[in-house]
């Protein structure tokens, strides 16, 4: 299988992967010398705790490394066990409640200087100012997050509006209210950590975004038109940890590196999946490869060539700096980051030449797609068991054979 | 029919009075929770109507919707709403307020407007969202009462009159006397020998978002002129804590078992009338000020104010014990049971937690076993 063959192993994701390892060692040593620490949600404050040179764990990193322990059933019987509900988000909070560095990945997270969390579900908030809690560290709540930017559901083309056109779509009153918050958090980590944060670190941080989300779409758009894959989606989605870097030299240069290595690729014809005949799109919520998707390959030569999480990644993070305001532009994509429509999917996986978008979801939300213009084979769940393959044999059978 | 009967006639019957006021050429505008300034909407003479959803309704439907492909809502209260919605149930409404509350509320009305944009054959009230915030910070303060000013203004435009300040004032006195009798209501369920059950106040208490305010306060008034005739109560008293309570399922098993439910942490009970407006200053600030600063939900931070609310009410209510009482899939209340069963426990108040439980009580005798249980183990 092609994830397995050692000649086509991709020499950036592994450096990435590298990097995690050395980063969080330097991290802890840091933290061990009296340097301060963040934790905060994904796409809630990485850029400025970059700028201010502030090490920053997010939430949802530390949750997949959890998940790829395979130590998320162990957490989320500690939760059970004191009355909580056990879901992903909580799982940081339970490696703190269960007070076990030995048994958590790395080794246990350093105590934070602060925790950084938002209303973007009911429960974030809730969830983070008991982690805080629980470490005896700062919990800082931040009213408005990605998803809250837009009252009403946001146009069909809103990813093709979203870089340069965001002021459009984002409520003018709440983005006020996110940058005021944005700045009195500033005040405070000056005040509580002596770090700097300056316009020009700011707008410079937004570019290299901008940058590194550009390499990514053009390696993307190298996967897309190439067939069999130049890449696998394992490595496609192993690329996703260099958000927690972006808005940083080192993310633009990993983003550089790995396009520059999908282009060698494909100009010398290494590929992926040399079986691949029918291409699909994997959506799920966590941003991991399907793990069906040995048997489906080898069973009919169908790949998942791209996830939504590529998606994500090229459409929603760049920004346009609008009125030469970096604050407010960074304000705005984290309260409207990106919001999965079925066009949005569509776009992608007609853009990827797949056939068709595999997913768990309902009958309205096949319907939904399947006006958008793209087929949807719906699983009954992410396992690798008799239901999802029948349920992806029948139409495989039915209607791309 | 007695005082009471009305009451009780108008929370079952819970469109009522909106569908007299229309039939009389009133607007009516329905909203969700309890932080929608039920005071602007008097004042610009529309009727307010708080929706409920309905457990015992098409329930098979509750859950089965999506917005744009992302999972609606699980929260039984809401989908069930939204299915009324859609089944055309509250087709009278002229207007649809849909506050910034929860997640599932929320995304109530992008589906909503969803639909509205898609199917334009689909009648549904004109929809407004009033945002606010989940905290009480003085920042958020200022924020909230932007938004509620907007809301005035909104109303304002629907009905082509000016919200004066005389206009408001009396809106708020009528609030506020329908307070003050809800309290009194309160008192007597709380009193040594409890003379209201808690079947009863839920009833009561509920009708108020269903009639004209004033009009409950009459039949209140009325209710509560006989209360020398009230008969005491018997049995263990009890706190309930939990997930909005839009319906009577819990209260008529807890009270089945020997007990009185003498007092709630609930939007659908004592909480609902919870500190009255200032009625000696501007009365936009006034009311403005008294829903930046009312007792909060399980949404706010922090959760330090929620547990104390808890305490504070369960001590003064003088109970033997407490029933957590959390629907599926509503974690928001599910993530302080937790820290408010610890501080009951170290006031000696013994709880009962009732997780994951289905908006519809289907299996009554299980659930009643394990209250008559804890009603025993308080008892021995």
């Amino acid at each position: 299988m092609s994830d397995q063959s050692s000649d086509k192993q991709m020499q950036t994701p592994n450096a990435v992967r590298a990097y995690q390892r050395e980063w969080i060692e330097r991290t802890r040593q840091r933290v061990k010398q009296g340097e301060p620490f963040a934790i905060c949600n994904g796409d809630d404050f990485e850029e400025i705790l970059n700028v201010m040179d502030i090490p920053v764990i997010v939430i949802n990193y530390w949750h997949a490394l959890i998940t790829t322990k395979k130590m998320d059933r162990y957490y989320q019987n500690i939760l059970t066990e004191r009355d909580y509900p056990a879901t992903i988000f909580s799982m940081g909070l339970a490696t703190t409640m269960d007070n076990k560095p030995e048994m958590a990945p790395w080794g246990g997270l350093p105590k934070p200087s602060i925790i950084i969390g938002g209303a973007r579900q009911d429960t974030e908030m809730r969830i983070l100012e008991l982690w805080a809690r629980e470490f005896g560290s700062v919990f800082w709540p931040i009213e408005y997050a990605i998803w809250h930017g837009i009252e009403k559901v946001p146009p069909p083309n809103w990813f093709e509006r979203i870089r340069d056109h965001w002021d459009e779509l984002v409520d003018p009153h709440k983005l006020d209210y996110r940058v005021q918050e944005q700045e009195k958090l500033i005040r405070y980590l000056e005040v509580s950590t002596g770090r700097k944060c300056s316009l020009p670190k700011l707008r410079q941080a937004i570019e290299l975004v901008n940058e590194q989300m550009d390499y990514w779409r053009m390696a993307r758009d190298l996967i897309a038109k190439t067939s069999p894959s130049p890449v696998s989606l394992r490595d496609q989605l192993s690329m996703y940890q260099v958000m927690w870097h972006r808005g940083t030299p080192h993310g633009r240069d990993f983003l550089k590196a790995y396009y520059e290595e999908v282009k060698d690729r494909v100009e010398k014809g290494i590929t992926a999946c040399p079986d691949e005949k029918i291409r699909l799109m994997w959506v799920n919520a966590l941003g991991t490869p399907p793990l069906w998707g040995k048997w489906a390959e080898e069973t009919y030569g169908a790949v998942c060539v791209t996830h939504n999480y590529m998606g994500i990644a090229v459409d929603s993070y760049a920004r346009t700096i609008l009125n030469d305001d970096p604050m407010r532009t960074l304000a705005a994509k984290y309260m409207m980051l990106f919001w999965t429509t079925p066009e949005w999917i569509a776009a992608q996986a007609k853009h990827s030449n797949c056939r068709a978008v595999v997913t768990v979801a309902g009958r309205q939300t096949k319907a939904a797609y399947e006006k958008a213009g793209i087929p949807m084979v719906s699983i009954p769940s992410e396992r690798d068991d008799e239901a999802t393959r029948a349920a992806i044999s029948k139409f495989i059978e039915s209607n791309l054979l | 029919m007695s005082a009471f009967e009305e009451l009780q006639k108008h929370y079952l019957e819970r469109d009522l009075a909106a569908q007299q006021w229309k039939k009389s050429g009133g607007k009516v505008a329905g909203y969700l929770c309890n932080n929608v300034p039920e005071e602007f909407l008097l004042a610009a003479g529309l009727f307010p109507l708080r929706l409920s959803g309905d457990p015992q309704g098409d329930t098979e439907k509750i859950g089965n919707y999506s917005e744009q492909g992302n999972v609606f809502s699980r929260e039984g209260f809401v989908a069930s709403i939204l299915h009324m919605i859609l089944q055309g149930k509250y087709d009278y409404l002229d207007y649809l307020i849909i506050p910034h509350a929860r997640d599932s509320v929320h995304r109530l009305y992008t589906t909503l407007s969803y639909r509205q944009e898609t199917e334009p054959d689909l009648k549904l009230p004109e929809l407004y969202y009033l945002d606010n915030l989940h905290t009480k910070f003085y920042s958020a303060g200022i924020y909230n009462c932007e938004r509620w000013l907007e809301l005035k203004k909104q109303l304002e435009k629907w009905t082509g009159q000016k919200i004066t300040d005389e206009k408001l004032s009396q809106a708020i006195a009528v609030t506020n006397e329908n307070k003050s009798l809800l309290t009194k209501v309160a008192d007597l369920r709380v009193a040594d020998r409890p003379r209201i059950s808690g079947f009863d106040a839920l009833q009561i208490i509920g009708s108020s978002m269903f009639m004209h305010k004033k009009e409950h306060n009459k039949l209140l008034r009325e209710y509560l002129s006989g209360e020398g005739d009230f008969p005491e109560r018997d049995g263990i008293r009890l706190f309930v804590e939990g997930s909005p309570l839009d319906n009577l399922q819990l209260y008529e098993i807890i009270e089945s078992c020997g007990a009185t439910v003498v007092a709630e942490d609930n939007c659908w009970g004592n909480r609902s009338f919870d500190g009255p407006i200032d009625e000696t200053g501007d009365p936009v600030e006034a009311v403005i000020d008294r829903y930046n600063n009312k007792a909060p939900c399980a949404r706010m931070y922090p959760i330090g104010e929620r547990i104390e609310y808890c305490l504070q009410n369960a001590r003064a209510a003088k109970v033997q014990g407490a029933i957590f009482h959390v629907n599926r899939f509503d974690e928001m209340q599910a993530w302080e049971v937790p820290d408010e069963m610890k501080v009951l426990k170290e006031n000696g108040i013994p709880s009962l937690y009732l997780k994951d439980q289905p908006y519809r009580i289907d299996d009554t005798e299980a659930l009643r076993a394990r209250i008559s249980e804890f009603v025993k183990g308080i008892s021995r």
